[in-house]
């Protein structure tokens, strides 16, 4: 069934007590594809990957992973996870653990490679027990690998790895993604989703918020930023046609403006020059906190 | 799940407190005591039934930390995150469990054999080789009630509180139910102390055996009670609180 999604999840709704955690949620992952859920923490990232692995019944809603059961899809080998909560077992070498778990899958990925890929070669005989925190997540990723499974879903794989572990990190699921994986990870860092994902969905208060290439979302924020030098007095700044906030520091100026061309047509028109002028179309980071940013009487409602 | 049984099996093996407490201990205890205490019931040419008995409530005793020691470290694969891994890694449901289930029975063999043989070459038992036999499978069967308690520790209590249940249940299920002194000698409160804990039932297996007899019908219903009480426990606490759920 190469064409059923790879992951699919209509109307889930996940509770905690009286919290909503997930608020019928729809996402359908088409397979091949290299997904973000981009929010922050608390946003219902990992809820909504925990319940799409059938870690536990949600209140409401269906999971299908490539068109299975969760179980099911797992128990198949056609699914690798990095969980937020997994672990290793205690006394035990860290090649007894991967080997237990490459024999529970038909057609496992070769080990030699498995290792390079995952980066742990010389670990196999360490015991787990002395792993580093970013040693421990690349066994993680190992195991989640183990099956060559078509599905990853990885829930803040780098949360324990230097600057360093997560470029080399990303660089691996890249490599993954273009060799026809389907990668799902969950993450609040804005740079991994704009760098790795094709299609970024930020989810806030277990909805999806935005859904579409990182470009699309950054777009979605109309504003453009004006920024030049001005050692002079700055007065009149924020009358300007489109300009909405003022800020910058030092002699650099920073108009968030709805307007660019009209604002620089009156910028230009009043001043002789402007220096180191730079026009800029929002960042991931904007467009995240413009999506995800409450409106301010439901959030003093509070 | 072979795979996984050796998996396990090799890991509580390799654990040096774990063997020094279920065969180590046990087998030390049966030399040293029957010697000590065996010594002065000779003359009243006692040293035989002391010595059987003695061994018996030692098997009980290696069984009792064995099924329980083995059992009880759910708590920490849960707590390590490891029962939660194995969720996502092709292996059908239950089998995390049913292994740990095994393991514990399997580890009790060790322990009540070790002390057997301790007890026939070292302080010289004599038992035909029908009673030897049923011995062991009389312990071994029972051994199921201390299986069961384990795991129903093991998924209830976090990872602090299985380590210390693990050391203090074994101690204080042998004290309260007789292991290590006879139960005819404590005043009559501790008696019936000893009636409610399952540790003197099951050695009452033991001790029927070595008397020449089947195991008695009380002793046998008694036992199969508290399996049932704890394997109850067991299963409602699991879903609850089902064995790959986050620790806390």
């Amino acid at each position: 069934m190469p064409d059923t999604p790879a992951l699919d999840v209509q109307g889930l709704t996940v509770r905690y007590g009286g919290t909503v955690a997930v608020d019928a949620l729809d996402l359908r992952i088409p397979r091949g594809a290299t997904v973000a859920l981009l929010g922050a923490n608390g946003a219902g990232k990992s809820s909504t990957l925990n319940a799409a692995l059938g870690l536990f019944r949600p209140a409401a809603g269906t999971v299908r992973l490539l068109g299975r059961e969760p179980g099911e899809a797992i128990r198949a080998g056609g699914v690798g996870a990095m969980l937020q909560h997994g672990g290793l077992p205690g006394e035990t070498r860290v090649g007894e653990v991967l080997t237990l778990v490459r024999r529970r899958y038909a057609d496992p990925w070769p080990v030699e490679d498995l290792l390079a890929t995952a980066g742990i070669e010389g670990l196999l005989g360490r015991q787990v027990d002395a792993l580093s925190g970013g040693q421990r997540q690349r066994v993680l990723l190992a195991l989640a690998l183990a099956g060559a499974p078509p599905l990853l879903v990885l829930d803040e794989p780098t949360s324990a790895m230097d600057v360093e572990g997560r470029q080399a990190f990303w660089t691996t699921m890249r490599g993954l993604a273009d060799r026809g994986h389907t990668v799902v990870f969950a993450t609040h860092h804005l740079d991994e989703a704009d760098a790795v994902a094709d299609r970024v969905v930020v989810v806030d208060a277990g909805r999806v918020v935005a859904d579409g290439s990182a470009a699309a979302i950054k777009s979605r924020v109309a504003g453009r930023t004006v920024r030049f030098r001005c050692p002079g007095p700055r007065a009149g700044l924020a009358a300007l046609p489109g300009v909405t906030a003022v800020g910058g520091v030092g002699e650099l100026v920073e108009l968030a403006t709805s307007d660019a061309e009209g604002t620089l047509r009156a910028l230009l028109a009043e001043r002789a020059e402007l220096p180191g002028l730079e026009v800029r179309g929002a960042t991931l980071e904007q467009a995240f906190l413009h999506l995800t940013t409450r409106p301010t009487d439901e959030r003093s409602a509070r | 799940m072979t795979d996984l049984l050796l998996f396990q099996l090799r890991r509580v093996g390799r654990n040096r407190q774990y063997v020094f407490f279920t065969i180590v201990l046990p087998a030390l205890f049966t030399i040293l005591f029957t010697q000590v205490f065996g010594a002065q019931a000779t003359a009243d040419g006692g040293q035989q039934d002391y010595g059987r008995l003695y061994m018996v409530s030692m098997m009980a005793y290696g069984a009792i930390g064995a099924a329980l020691g083995a059992t009880i470290r759910l708590a920490f694969d849960r707590s390590t995150g490891w029962l939660r891994q194995l969720r996502v890694v092709p292996v059908p449901p239950g089998t995390a469990l049913a292994v740990d289930v095994a393991v514990g029975a399997l580890l009790v063999l060790p322990s009540l054999v070790v002390v057997a043989l301790v007890g026939r070459f070292v302080n010289g038992v004599e038992l035909g080789l029908g009673s030897w036999l049923g011995l062991i499978a009389v312990l071994w069967a029972g051994s199921v009630v201390f299986v069961a308690l384990g795991i129903a520790l093991g998924v209830a209590l976090d990872s602090q509180a299985a380590g210390a249940a693990t050391g203090i249940l074994g101690t204080a299920l042998a004290a309260l139910g007789g292991l290590w002194w006879p139960v005819e000698i404590l005043p009559s409160a501790l008696v019936t102390v000893a009636h409610a804990t399952p540790s003197y039932w099951y050695a009452s297996l033991g001790r029927d055996v070595v008397a020449g007899h089947a195991p008695s019908a009380p002793t046998v219903l008694v036992l199969l009670a508290f399996a049932a009480v704890f394997s109850a426990a067991a299963l409602v606490v699991s879903r609850r609180r089902p064995l790959h759920a986050v620790a806390g």
